[in-house]
């Protein structure tokens, strides 16, 4: 089925640890100390360690390829990072469609806390497969 | 002001561009950034997934003047364009630049915001992905 302004696409929810924000590191190279060293992470005015940018936009990612599928393939990807998340603490991801125009779908998505707050928001435009 | 002066010094850097780095996309490589991202989706066994592209080279310049600012860096934001897949065994030269350089002042104090943009050209000299970041010093 082709996607109609105002689709939601099916949420995801991760579940981001400590484990995460480790693997990752070293999976990204970003061996940056507020993601693993929670003194450093204080000493920089955090609350402690906190998720990796990139690794909130990998979850939204997920949450595009997951809805897309074989369906089209993904144009453009574009996040800003607006509040912090803290490992040990659900983060939901989010999506809808806003412009349908033949095959280019431009889509909102967005990563919310458990109180709600939109830490993440950005957006994304692909093109269906013919 | 030392910030100030800060500043136009990396001001004086728009436009520079960082040496290329070179990277093969490797099978193992990107099962571990999969694993580590939590995507089981097994596509991501042959192609990168929407974000890989920041593991395979830096994603922004190191510029040593810049940790004179503020205490530490936040990420503002990253934005993909994506031209063609990138699949296991392609070889991806990076090159990244310093695209912008500004500070702004809010009621928290002042930020230095550094716009990086990186560009992704594969084997067969096609770029395939571009990225722009906002490095943030607070």
């Amino acid at each position: 089925m082709n996607p109609a302004v105002g689709d939601e696409l099916p949420e995801l929810v991760k579940h981001p640890t400590t484990r995460q924000l480790v693997q990752y590191a070293g999976a990204q190279g970003d061996f940056y100390e507020i993601h693993y060293d929670q003194d450093f992470a204080r000493s920089v005015g955090l609350p402690g360690v906190i998720l990796h940018g990139l690794l909130k936009a990998s979850f939204l990612g997920q949450l595009l390829t997951d809805w897309l599928g074989d369906r089209g393939t993904l144009k453009t990807f574009e996040v800003s990072y607006r509040g912090i998340d803290v490992p040990g603490r659900p983060y939901r991801c989010r999506g809808r469609v806003t412009k349908v125009d033949g095959s280019h779908v431009e889509l909102d998505v967005w990563g919310e806390d458990p109180d709600g707050n939109k830490t993440t928001v950005g957006s994304a435009s692909v093109e269906m497969a013919g | 002001m030392a910030t100030t002066s800060v500043v136009d010094r990396l001001r004086a850097r728009i436009g520079a561009t960082a040496p290329p780095i070179t990277a093969t996309v490797e099978a193992g490589h990107l099962k571990r950034f999969a694993e580590a991202i939590g995507d089981p989706n097994p596509r991501w066994l042959q192609e990168a997934p929407p974000t890989f592209l920041v593991a395979l080279a830096p994603p922004s310049m190191h510029l040593a003047e810049a940790e004179e600012y503020g205490k530490g860096w936040l990420n503002g934001g990253n934005r993909f364009e994506y031209i063609e897949p990138v699949k296991v065994g392609d070889q991806i030269t990076a090159t990244g630049r310093v695209a912008d350089v500004y500070e702004k002042t809010g009621s928290s104090g002042s930020l230095l915001f550094i716009i990086f943009e990186t560009e992704y050209v594969n084997q067969h000299g096609r770029t395939v992905a571009r990225l722009r970041g906002t490095g943030i010093r607070r």
